[in-house]
Order: structure tokens, then sequence, then C-alpha cells
């Protein structure tokens, strides 16, 4: 088609962001992130018409299925899973090519049939040998098949490698799948997904402050007493004994969505927002990043408890857990980005498993009012003002400010000032998935981590975990149901301070 | 006969209630005033109701009742929407207000105590604004965007001259612009074709018009006039052209469309100034 300048007819007209032709390949479809997330994505991508016409899936995977039976299954998850109301003409538009292939990842066969799958539907469908492959299996086979699609890639159109975490499990593991993958793919052909980043919470996070004027002067350490970033879980592992073992709190959630969530706060404006933009931005924030002592790093386990009136079992008896395990599956810590911005000013972070409640939020704490003349007068103490990021489950933004309670006299009281995404604008929000799945067909990586990113986050990680080997805390050290090991609220009593929420 | 301060107390009392449950919280992203002669009535609650969901607003109703008696009288009523998980809920607002004899002509008066400070202000104006007028005028003052359906014009090709008169003081919109996105996508695509072809179109005044005056104006060239019929229909060099149609979306959301539009729309403007011609 002939470019905007040239094309009068073009100018004015919103054009919808469409991918180009392509056919998506999932590796690890018969898994629960194909059936929970994947699948209902793509269906409510199809059903808001923002797939390209030319569009075919390919599902691939062990389990023994015909593509009938595959279609069937996945049909009954975006009817379980979807946010949108089912219609058999959608669903048949997304499925119209839909294919399964059972093999396993490492057999020869099953990648020339996975070829010829493609070259067939290229044939009839027209996607044009563009290509997306989603890798949603392990880590361990991962080079297997980053080795088999390299080495089979189609002469033709585009290729786009979606991968899942963990990008490994340290700095060496990383920088090794990253060279395997360097092989046959390009940077700008692979998107790592957190899927943190998809969520419109976090992005309105880079909307609230670089949209409004307001905030932007006063984000920095003269102003901001400190930042507190909680990631809570009230679920437990949830039948991944396998997968948590290996990975702890600290793999599981801080190396990826809690960093991601730090760099997103604490960055310098990006000039725009293209992807190379964007990430340039956070990954100073990653460099800059203090490496916290052992004193300043606190780790748990949970044992027995209760959480939302149901008593549960602690970590180490969960099915498939070392009863002796030293796995942590809770993280806090004191961290310091050393700039110009933020010296000096401590990110307190936290996350966890079996906590009272599932709450993800970010809380920008700022300095006290110089000279109050309230203070002795106000009902609670007169509280610092709080920016309160809510990225799950109540999503928006809260102010608290001090304000008159009505009436004789002058007290104080401490109210929020509430923005609720759910409460203003009250339409769907689109899952993480459906805007990352997009994103990436049309070779947008914004909203993806890059090879640098991901190294930083695991130096960082690597130096916090070098200690654990040394010593073996008293595991478990909190009950599931409460917010984590004493230890945790030390290290902010130290510092005059304390969690928020208590 | 009400008063504006009246109707203020009421909105107060509806938020608050005063029988000790939580006061609603008032979200809103604009206040969205209507134009709304009796005989579109029925149409204008049948739109709103499926409107004040995707835009949190203060919504007044103007019915203009040129015939009673010099006057006003109001309903107002508080729309409330639970938040999930909470006990609290969130509300809009809508008064509407009837506008009798002379207060019909001085609207701005009226409303514009009403409006939300530092919200814009979108007008929907039912049926074919009096050009001209004083209501009009003054309305056209007051807000940021004026938004119309000229297939509810009677004469839209006279319309659009008049039409042309407020660009310069306000935003205009108009849904049948909107309805015929999909016919500008598709030829769109036929660039650069399109740029020689012996271009026919044919259709509704409103939609035919304006698909012509786009064309025109874009193209730099005149084309043969519009002949008027149900169906839209385009040809180039005699050949028909199919656009792929959207799923087809309801008067609230069409309209929704409209108020998510802050700017002016200069190929809209340049496509009513050609259909004007």
């Amino acid at each position: 088609m002939a470019t905007l300048q040239e094309n009068p007819l073009l100018e004015g007209l919103q054009l919808r962001r469409t991918p180009d032709p392509c056919a998506l390949v999932i590796f690890g479809a018969s898994g629960d992130l194909t059936k929970k997330k994947l699948f209902p994505a793509l269906y409510s991508l199809a059903f808001r018409r923002l797939l390209p016409d030319k569009f075919a899936i390919v599902g691939v995977a062990r389990t023994t299925e015909s593509d009938e039976e595959f279609k069937a299954r996945m049909k009954e998850a975006v009817q379980q899973h979807g946010r949108d109301e089912f219609r058999e003409e959608a669903w048949d538009a997304l499925t119209d090519g839909l294919r399964y292939i059972a093999t396993d990842f490492a057999d020869e066969r099953g990648e020339d049939e996975l070829a010829q799958t493609l070259a067939e539907l290229d044939e009839e469908r027209g996607t044009g040998g563009n290509r997306v492959y989603y890798l949603a299996i392990p880590p361990s086979v991962f080079p297997t098949v980053v080795d088999a699609l390299g080495r089979r890639r189609s002469a033709e159109g585009w290729t786009r490698l979606i991968i899942e975490k963990p990008f490994g499990h340290d700095l060496e593991s990383a920088r090794a799948l990253n060279a395997e993958i360097q092989k046959h793919f390009t940077e700008e052909e692979v998107f790592r997904i957190d899927h943190y980043l998809g969520k419109e919470t976090v992005q309105n996070m880079l909307a609230l402050r670089f949209a409004n004027g307001i905030f932007e002067p006063i984000w920095n350490r003269q102003f901001v007493d400190h930042v507190q970033i909680t990631v809570a879980e009230s679920i437990g592992i949830e039948g991944r004994a396998g997968y948590y073992e290996q990975s702890g709190a600290i793999r599981d959630i801080f190396q990826n969505h809690l960093l991601q969530l730090l760099a997103i706060t604490a960055m310098e404006p990006p000039i725009d927002f293209t992807a190379d933009s964007v990430r340039n931005e956070k990954v100073k924030v990653l460099r800059a990043l203090h490496t916290p002592g052992p004193k300043s790093v606190v780790r748990g386990q949970y044992g027995r408890g209760f959480v939302e009136g149901e008593e549960v079992l602690g970590y180490r008896e969960e099915e498939g857990v070392d009863p002796r395990s030293m796995t942590e599956t809770y993280v806090a810590a004191k961290l310091y980005v050393d700039n110009w911005r933020w010296a000096d000013t401590p990110f307190y972070v936290r996350m966890g498993k079996r906590l009272p409640r599932r709450e993800t939020v970010v809380a920008i704490e700022f300095k006290r009012a110089p000279h109050p003349p309230f203070e002795e007068i106000s009902a609670d103490g007169l509280r610092p003002n709080v920016l309160l990021v809510h990225i799950q489950p109540d999503e928006g933004v809260s102010l608290e400010i001090g304000a008159k309670v009505p009436g004789q006299g002058m007290t104080i009281r401490t109210v929020h000032m509430d923005f609720l995404y759910g409460g203003t604008f009250r339409t769907g929000m689109p899952e993480a998935y459906e805007r990352l799945i997009l994103d990436a067909m049309l070779g947008d990586a914004t909203l993806f981590t890059r090879t640098d990113e991901v190294e930083e986050q695991w130096k960082l990680v690597d130096a916090m975990v070098a200690p654990w080997k040394r010593d073996r805390p008293s595991f478990p050290n909190y009950a599931a149901g409460t917010w984590g090991p004493p230890s945790a609220d030390d290290l902010l009593r130290r510092d005059g301070r304390s969690w928020r929420h208590h | 006969m009400t008063t504006v301060g009246e109707i203020e107390r009421e909105l107060a009392s509806l938020r608050s209630p005063g029988d000790g449950t939580e006061p609603a919280m008032r979200t809103s992203v604009m206040t969205h005033l209507a134009w709304v002669p009796d005989e579109w009535l029925p149409a204008a609650h049948e739109v709103l109701s499926g409107l004040a969901e995707r835009h949190p607003s203060r919504t007044i109703v103007l019915v203009p009742q040129p015939d009673a008696e010099d006057g006003m009288e109001a309903e107002v009523a508080q729309q409330d929407f639970p938040l999930a998980g909470s006990e609290r809920s969130i509300c809009t607002e809508t008064i509407e207000l009837r506008l009798g004899g002379d207060f019909v002509s001085r609207p701005a008066s009226i409303v514009a105590p009403l409006l939300i400070a530092d919200l814009p202000v979108f007008c929907r104006w039912r049926g074919e604004p009096p050009w001209g007028a004083g209501e009009l005028e003054q309305l056209v003052d007051l807000v940021d965007r004026l938004v119309v359906d000229s297939r509810e014009w009677r004469e839209p090709a006279a319309g659009y001259a008049r039409a042309t008169e407020v660009f310069d003081r306000v935003a205009l919109s108009d849904i049948a612009w909107s309805v015929i996105q999909d016919w500008r996508l598709a030829l769109a695509k036929l660039w650069p074709a399109i740029g020689e072809a012996e271009i026919a179109v044919r259709g509704p005044a409103a939609e035919a018009s304006l698909l012509h005056g786009w064309l025109s104006a874009r193209l730099r060239r005149d084309l043969p006039p519009v002949e008027y019929a149900d169906e839209l229909d385009v040809r180039l060099d005699g050949e028909a052209v199919s656009p792929q149609r959207s799923e087809p979306r309801s008067p609230a959301e069409l309209l929704s469309e409209e108020l998510d539009k802050f700017s002016h729309d200069r190929i809209y403007e340049e496509a009513v100034r050609a259909a004007a011609r």
C-alpha cells in the first residue's frame, strides 16, 4: 500500500494497528499458560478484529491429540477463562487455520512436520512465511527448540520469538541462553515476556509520571522519603513444586516483575515511547542499583497458617517440596538507586507467597511537611503524603492527603483521594497477554525485556543470593497469612519506618 | 419551576443520602450536554442509558419547550455502579431540564453554573441545529465540542453550508462521518488507482454527500454530483467498491466514540466545506 505521504485519502483515518499476515506457533500448547492465558487473549484479539485476516495458529506439545481435540479443548478454555462473550463467528475466524502437532521438542521428525505444516499454511492461508514462535516451555528445552527453529527458519518473511520467563537461573545461564538465541536470532527478533509490563496499570505509571507536569518535579530524593514496592500473593505454590524449589521468590518475582516495577518507578523520562528509548532508561536504573549487603536482605519461608479463614499447609509440607527445603517464599530488601535523582533514597521491596492478601502496589512516600502547625491537634498524627499506584487487584492511583475534619477546631485526618481505573474507565481492561502478543506480532518491543536488562537483573540477584549459600536461616520463619518474618519489619524499623498496611 | 440552587442541593443529597451509608463517589470525565427536542427524547434516553458506564459524566439533558410557560422544571437522577470488591459505588448524575417559553433562548445562563469545572464540555445536538439562533450560538460558545448527526437533518447539503460557520468557534463532530469510516478505509486502499478513476457516489444524502465531499477535497478534483439512493454505493470506473464492514455499532457506541475525540477534525471540516459547495 502507498505510504501516508503519497496517499491523501489515508490522512485522518484512524488506522488500527494490524499485524502482517503470520502464523503463530505455540510450543507448550498443552500447558496451563496456553489454556488460561494465551488462547483467551487470542480470542479477545479475534473478537476485536485485531488479528490479521491471514492468520494461523499451530499448537505444539508432547500430548497426543488431534487438531479437532485440541480445538475443542481450547474452545472450552476460552469459554471458561475469556473476558469476552463467546461468539462462534469470532472463534471460527480465530481457529480456521488451527493445527496441532504432537511431538517431543527434540524430535527431528516433529520439527520436519512443523516446517511442513507451516509451508502448507503459507500456501493455504497466505501467511507469507511470517512466524511468531511462542515458547511456553520449560527452560531445559529452550536451547533444543531455539536451535531447531533457527536451523529451519523460513527464507521468506520475518520471524519473532516470544520467550516466557525464566530467562536463565543466574547470570551465567542467562548469558548462555542469550548466546544460544543469538546464534540464530537478532535481538530485534526476540521478545522476552514479563507479563507485568503488559498490565494497563504498569503502563499507567508511565502516563502518570510523564503525562502530568505535577509529579515529575517532586519525583526525586528532595521530596521523596522512600519508596515501597509490594508484590504479595495469598496463594501458595499451586502444585508447581518442581519449578518453585529451583526458583524461589527471588527468581520467580524479584528478578523480573519486581525489578521491572522498580525500574519504571525510578527511570528518567525517555525521549519518546519507542522500544529502545524506554529500555535504555530502564537499564540505566538497573545498572545504578546498589547491591544490598546481607543485612539489607531478608528471606523467609511460610509455615502453616490461615489464609482467608482456611488453614493452609506450610511450604515444606506442600506436595513435591523437600521437607528440609531452604527455598525462600518471601524476600524483602532495601535497595538504593545510585544516581543523581535517587541517591540515599531507600527503595524497600518485598514479595512473597501466602501473605494475607493478593496485592501489588508501589507506594511513593513523600517527606513530611517541614513545619506542620497542626501536629498537636491532628486526629491520627499527621502522616506524610503517599502516592499509591495500585497494580492489582484494585487498579488505580490514590493520594493520601491531610484534610480538616468538619466541625469546630482544626482537626486533621488523612484521607484518600482515589482514581480507580474500574470506576472512571468502565470499559473492560485488556489482559496483559492480549497487548503483548499483539505487540510482538507488530514487532513493537517496548513492553518486552531486552537482553541487557535481563543480565543486569541477574547480576543483582547473583550478588544477593551469594551469601545465602553460607547461612541457613531457621525456616519456616513466618506463618501463612501473615506479612512475612519479623526481621522484615526490623529492616524498616532500623530506619525509623514501617511497612504499609500492617 | 425550579432553580439551579435547588438542583445542586438535590444532587448533593442524592450523593450523600444521610442514612449512614457511605456516600457514592462521583467520577466524571466531562460534562455532557444534550439538546433534545421532545420528539427525540425516547431515542436520547436510550442512548444515554448505554453511555453512562463508558463516559462517567454529569449529563445535562436540555428539553426545549418553547410553547410552555416561561421557566424550567428539573428531574435529577443519580446512577450508581457498584465497585467490585467494595461496598462503595461510583455515581454519575443526570439532570433533565425542561426549558419553557423564553427560557429556551437562554440555555447558557442556566447550564453554566452546573458545569463541572475544568472538565471538557460536549454537547450532543439532536436534530438539525437552528444555525444562527440564540440558543445554539450560546451553547457553541460554552462547549468544547458540538456533536451532531447530519443523518437527522432534512437537507444535509444546506446544513453543511451553515455548519462551516461554526468551525472557527467549536470542534464539530458528526456521527454520519463516523458511520462512513469503513468506506473511507476501503477507498483509501484503492490508491493510487482511485486518483485517476471515474468515481460515482450514490446513497443517502448525508453519508453520500460527506463521502463525495471527502473524495473531492482529498483528490482535489470535481466529481460527478451525488445521486441520492437508500443504500450507499460507490463505483470506480463502473465497478462497485465493497468495504469490509466492521461490527455494527449501537447509537450509544457511535456517540461514545465522538466523546473520545477532543480536537478539530480537519479532514471532516474539509469534506463538509466540499459537500456544501
